[in-house]
């Protein structure tokens, strides 16, 4: 079984929108590779991509990582920077702490962790103030 | 329009719908310029309008058409991720050359209407029949 996984990590810099979407942008091409139906990956890809925009709008740094087995996919947030108080409250549809300036590159709409937990199967988030925050997401394959 | 997004699906039922709606047709649709699209004769499976592109990620499905007033890499990023067919670019803004790079790169093709957004989603809603989303309600995954 451990043959058949694959994992990949990807480094991601906070208030870089220059580059914002590109860890996103390469496992969807690497799930594309592994020959995967594109429904499920396009599930993977919009989560992934609303994480990673996360990422760059609030925190310092994080790793994505990407792991594939036979099962699942799973990816990783690994985040350092101001983390969420209330998780519950962030997960509201809406609800968003977005500047004008995130705004202004179109993001921010208190949409991308409801629209994460939409797209995955299994989403896990802890959080520590001041500290970070780690997300993790499964998309099943069967 | 209602709203800052309006997904509009494809109704090939519909008189004058969009059964055989392609890039060419949302091009003449709102008078646009295609800024690269090497290929006009791509099936469109829908529209949708907004200039959030969280809101994008919630509401447009596959081989639908963004209409947007936001010029940006991210907006090309996220039609790249949510499999969009092309995007519009509404109200006449220059798109900048290093949008029209990125969209060469991840084979996004891109349009530039003088519409306004309003105007432009308007015309789209007019002349190609696509039907309107069930109001309040955001489609599920």
């Amino acid at each position: 079984m451990k043959d058949a996984e694959f994992v990949r990590a990807y480094e991601i810099v906070g208030a870089d929108f220059t580059n914002a979407g590109r860890a996103s942008t390469s496992i969807k091409e690497t799930l594309k590779d592994m020959g995967l139906a594109s429904a499920l990956i396009r599930r993977v890809a919009i989560a992934a991509f609303e994480a990673e925009m996360n990422t760059v709008m609030y925190a310092r740094r994080a790793t994505m990582t990407l792991h594939v087995t036979p099962a699942e996919v799973t990816i990783d947030v690994r985040d350092e920077g101001p983390g969420i108080p209330d998780i519950q409250l962030a997960m509201q549809e809406g609800y968003s702490t977005a500047t004008a300036a995130m705004r202004e590159m179109g993001f921010g709409a208190g949409m991308g962790l409801p629209n994460i937990k939409r797209n995955t199967d299994e989403l896990a988030i802890t959080s520590e103030v001041q500290r970070g925050t780690t997300l993790v997401m499964k998309v099943h394959l069967n | 329009m209602t709203g800052a997004t309006e997904p509009g699906a494809a109704d090939p039922d519909r008189p004058g719908g969009t059964a055989g709606l392609t890039l060419e047709s949302i091009r003449a649709a709102t008078g646009a310029e295609a800024v690269w699209c090497p290929d006009t004769a791509v099936p469109v499976a829908g529209v949708v309008a907004a200039d959030l592109m969280s809101d994008v990620l919630v509401d447009a499905r596959p081989g639908f058409v963004l209409v947007t007033g936001l010029v940006n890499v991210q907006v090309i990023r996220t039609a790249a991720i949510a499999d969009l067919a092309a995007v519009v670019f509404a109200r006449g803004k220059a798109v900048p050359p290093e949008v029209v790079d990125l969209a060469r790169q991840m084979r996004v093709p891109i349009f530039a209407s003088r519409e306004s957004l309003f105007g432009a989603a308007g015309r789209l809603y007019a002349a190609l029949g696509v039907g309107p989303a069930e109001p309040g309600r955001r489609r599920q995954a």
